[in-house]
């Protein structure tokens, strides 16, 4: 609301209320971190996992498999104890699986929707590390380094069949001295349903209006009905077809940035909302996710897509844990605890991560998911 | 009491067969009635004077006791209880349709209509009336009430930074940022608000159902009424043993009392007859169509929410779809729901009405969002947020205004109704506890005087 001078008796009347009913510091309830306060004091979590024994599950996203199994890997050597078992099923098997119960850790792309979270309040969103989407292209003829520059805008009207050729006066508006050649646009976009669409065409709606009215965004959108469009399944199928079809645009995420470039295909400088072009360094993603970290709400669900950084990288993304604040067991519970807390810290050191291309969590970040980590009962 | 109409002579005092009476009595049968103190009539005299004037005014300070505590939980109901669980009622759905008119605000563009925004604005007003008022009257001992209050004293801002954020960053540009945040705002509605609301909506309803029993609960009514009976009985042998001793069939004081006793047993009967009658008709002809029909409101402004922010969210996931259909459920129209539910309670008036077309409404939009689920499966989403937030006849928003108009019309009446059958309830019992004061002090007075009349006689 622009104006809320309005609210202001009334707010106050209700900060009365609170001082009159004498409980202004009742804690919200474990799963329901959206007090609006950060913990006053740091969380207590266990410095490592109990002797005994212990299993953990965890399915889910694909993009973070490498980086979860990798994960694994090093807190079984550094905990014999504790054996952890990764699968790569997907985002939406992963949040089903954390749902049911049936997995401690769902791993997911994206963090749950309202929906998800009001029919299972128990669950968290605990975030593991910054990520990325990279548009690559193939366009023949270009000069190694060289990044043609596209805006939301341009790409919005490539997708949507109004920019034919890669020789169009909008690009080579964007990029001068750039031989672009005359070659077909050929749109490639994902067959399935996929948070990678979700970024992508969030980041083509917060830059043309008309996309966003017509076409809009999601994890799923009916995308215009082109002659010259492809769609791949996953990532390896984005890079793998976009390597054989000239006048190819693909979006891809960043952990298959070697894959792209190993392929020849050409990496795109995206323009932020700051009118300023940016590669997805690890400089430009951090950026745009520090720019966001002060008013990161406490459960830690955020779209960062075109946000107010400068310098930032434009297309950014929380990858996220979903794990739910009931186990069935105090000494599982503690494990998770001990395991999501590592995560974040000791394996969001650039060993782990620069595998997958992904970057560090802020550490107000940390702090807050830490508060989350803490209420798992 | 006697029955006889004759009125003979006064007998002439006879005190030494009195006292030669009293002293034919054993020793041990008297008790602490010994010949030496009770044995003459005149002091028998002064002790039934003594006995009846205390009974009497007891009896008259019970009456009126039992007379003012019913006719203080009746009062009480009406004008406290009453209107507090409708405020509690009122608070849970100014803070469901805040939440409604935020996300619909939110996805009308970053310069939300006016309309809208004043809509929220007094939402979270209302809110905050409630909330004051609730708290102020909230039982100090009732700490799972009070705790519900400070959630929502605590939440409410809380939500309502969210929603600016959220604003904030649409104005700014950051739609998708700002959509996080109206998400979040909607989850902390979801998951604190209201579902503290609900706890003070129940809590206060306790209250009120409580206060309802004590206006028609029948210890304290039977407790008087057996005492009546015991001083009915105690006016009576006295007259019975008067007339024996001093040959006249009436004593005038006792006959006075009596009747006085009669009397106010009698009212008391009938106005706790008619407030326990008024009260349970307004239960079960007001207040429980009115809950019921709340209820409904609540469901569909929850469904209404499912429909907006699945929009916002756009994540695939058919979670909100399921929440609807389970919202969609509980409202109703069909067996076991809300309104089916309200339909069955309500009297045949204009609540019944508000109902049917509630009914009717309900159908409609339910179809309607049908359709618009159907556009999110097919990922259409310029048609979609067309018939989610559109102001035309055959949009979703159109739709659910008219059910919750409805809705709210329904409620209105069925409140009438219990307003009324309660306030006739409590209005039955006005005078009571005065009558019983009065009768009280009349009874001990005419028993008095009554039997003094007799005791000069023997001076």
């Amino acid at each position: 609301m622009a104006s809320y001078s309005r609210l202001l008796p009334a707010l106050a009347g209700i900060a009365l209320a609170g001082v009159l009913a004498g409980c202004a510091t009742a804690a919200p309830p474990p799963g329901q971190s959206l007090a609006g306060t950060a913990a006053q004091t740091p969380p207590r979590l266990p410095s490592g996992p109990g002797s005994a024994p212990l299993k953990l599950t965890e399915t889910g996203s694909t993009l973070l498999y490498p980086l979860l199994t990798s994960w694994a890997s090093a807190y079984h050597q550094q905990y014999g104890q504790v054996t952890i078992t990764t699968a790569a099923t997907g985002s939406g098997a992963g949040i089903k699986a954390a749902s049911a119960g049936t997995a401690a850790i769902g791993a997911s792309d994206a963090f749950l929707s309202s929906g998800n979270l009001v029919s299972h309040p128990s669950l968290l969103n605990i975030p593991l590390a910054i990520s990325a989407q990279q548009v690559n292209y193939n366009v023949p003829g270009l000069g190694p380094g060289t990044h043609i520059r596209l805006t939301g805008a341009v790409l919005a009207a490539m997708y949507s069949g109004s920019i034919t050729s890669w020789k169009d006066r909008a690009i080579a508006a964007l990029n001068p001295g750039v031989p672009l050649p005359n070659v077909k646009v050929v749109p490639m976009h994902r067959a399935e349903s996929s948070g990678d669409t979700f970024l992508f065409t969030s980041y083509l709606a917060t830059g043309a209006p008309g996309w966003n009215s017509v076409f809009g965004y999601g994890t799923t959108v009916a995308w215009p009905h082109l002659s010259s469009a492809l769609a791949a399944h996953g990532n390896t199928g984005m890079v793998a077809g976009c390597k054989v079809t000239p006048g190819c645009v693909a979006y891809v995420g960043i952990s298959y940035l070697s894959d792209a470039l190993s392929a020849h295909l050409g990496e795109a400088e995206l323009a932020n909302a700051s009118g300023h072009f940016e590669l997805p360094t690890p400089a430009t993603m951090s950026a745009a996710a520090a720019s966001l970290v002060s008013v990161l709400p406490p459960n830690e669900t955020m779209s960062m897509i075109n946000g107010p950084a400068a310098d930032g990288y434009p297309i950014v993304n929380y990858e996220y844990a979903i794990v739910s604040s009931r186990q069935p067991s105090a000494a599982k519970a503690r494990d998770l605890q001990a395991f999501l807390h590592w995560a974040t810290t000791a394996g969001n050191a650039a060993s782990f991560l620069n595998q997958v291309r992904f970057q560090p969590l802020p550490a107000a970040v940390v702090t807050l998911a830490d508060s989350q980590i803490a209420s798992i009962r | 009491m006697a029955s006889t109409t004759s009125s003979p002579p006064p007998a002439q005092p006879a005190p030494p067969q009195r006292q030669h009476a009293a002293a034919a009595l054993p020793a041990r049968r008297v008790g602490w009635l010994t010949p030496r103190r009770w044995s003459s009539t005149p002091q028998l005299l002064g002790l039934a004077i003594v006995a009846l004037v205390l009974a009497s005014v007891g009896w008259g300070v019970v009456g009126a006791w039992t007379a003012g505590q019913h006719a203080s939980a009746a009062a009480d109901v009406v004008h406290v209880k009453e209107p507090l669980s409708f405020e509690a009622q009122r608070l849970y759905q100014s803070l469901s349709d805040a939440d409604v008119t935020a996300t619909t605000a939110f996805l009308s563009g970053p310069q939300e209509p006016l309309a809208m925004r004043q809509h929220y604005e007094a939402d979270i007003a209302q809110a905050g009336a409630y909330l004051s008022d609730l708290t102020a009257a909230a039982s100090p001992g009732d700490s799972q009430l009070r705790s519900s209050l400070a959630a929502v004293a605590t939440g409410l801002p809380v939500y309502t930074g969210y929603v600016k954020q959220a604003q904030s960053d649409y104005v700014l540009g950051y739609q998708l940022t700002g959509g996080s945040f109206m998400q979040v705002a909607s989850e902390q509605m979801h998951l604190t608000l209201l579902p503290a609301a609900r706890s003070i909506y129940s809590r206060t309803n306790a209250s009120l159902a409580a206060r309802s029993a004590q206006a028609t609960g029948a210890p304290w009514i039977a407790i008087t009424l057996v005492f009546s009976v015991a001083l009915w009985i105690l006016l009576y042998r006295s007259q019975r043993w008067l007339s024996k001793r001093t040959q006249r069939t009436f004593n005038f004081g006792l006959l006075a009392s009596s009747i006085a006793l009669t009397v106010t047993a009698i009212w008391l009967v009938v106005a706790f007859a008619v407030t326990r009658s008024d009260l349970g008709s307004a239960e079960t002809r007001g207040s429980t169509p009115a809950q019921a029909l709340a209820q409904a409101t609540i469901a569909v402004q929850q469904a209404r929410g499912d429909e907006i922010l699945n929009l916002i969210s756009r994540s695939g996931s058919t979670s909100f779809q399921g929440d609807f259909a389970a919202e969609q459920r509980q409202a109703g129209p069909g067996p076991g729901s809300f309104l089916s539910t309200a339909a069955a309670a309500s009297p045949d008036n204009s609540a019944a009405r508000s109902i049917a077309a509630a009914e009717a409404d309900a159908r409609s939009w339910y179809a309607t969002s049908t359709q618009v689920f159907n556009l999110d499966v097919a990922a259409n989403y310029a048609a979609e947020t067309s018939r989610v937030i559109g102001t035309g006849p055959g949009s979703a928003a159109a739709g659910f205004t008219r059910l919750e108009s409805d809705l709210a019309d329904a409620i209105s009446a069925d409140q009438a109704v219990f307003s009324s059958d309660a306030a006739a309830g409590a209005n039955a019992l006005s005078g009571l506890e005065v009558a019983f004061i009065v009768a009280g002090v009349l009874m001990a007075s005419a028993a008095a005087w009554g039997l003094s009349q007799r005791l000069s006689e023997y001076q």
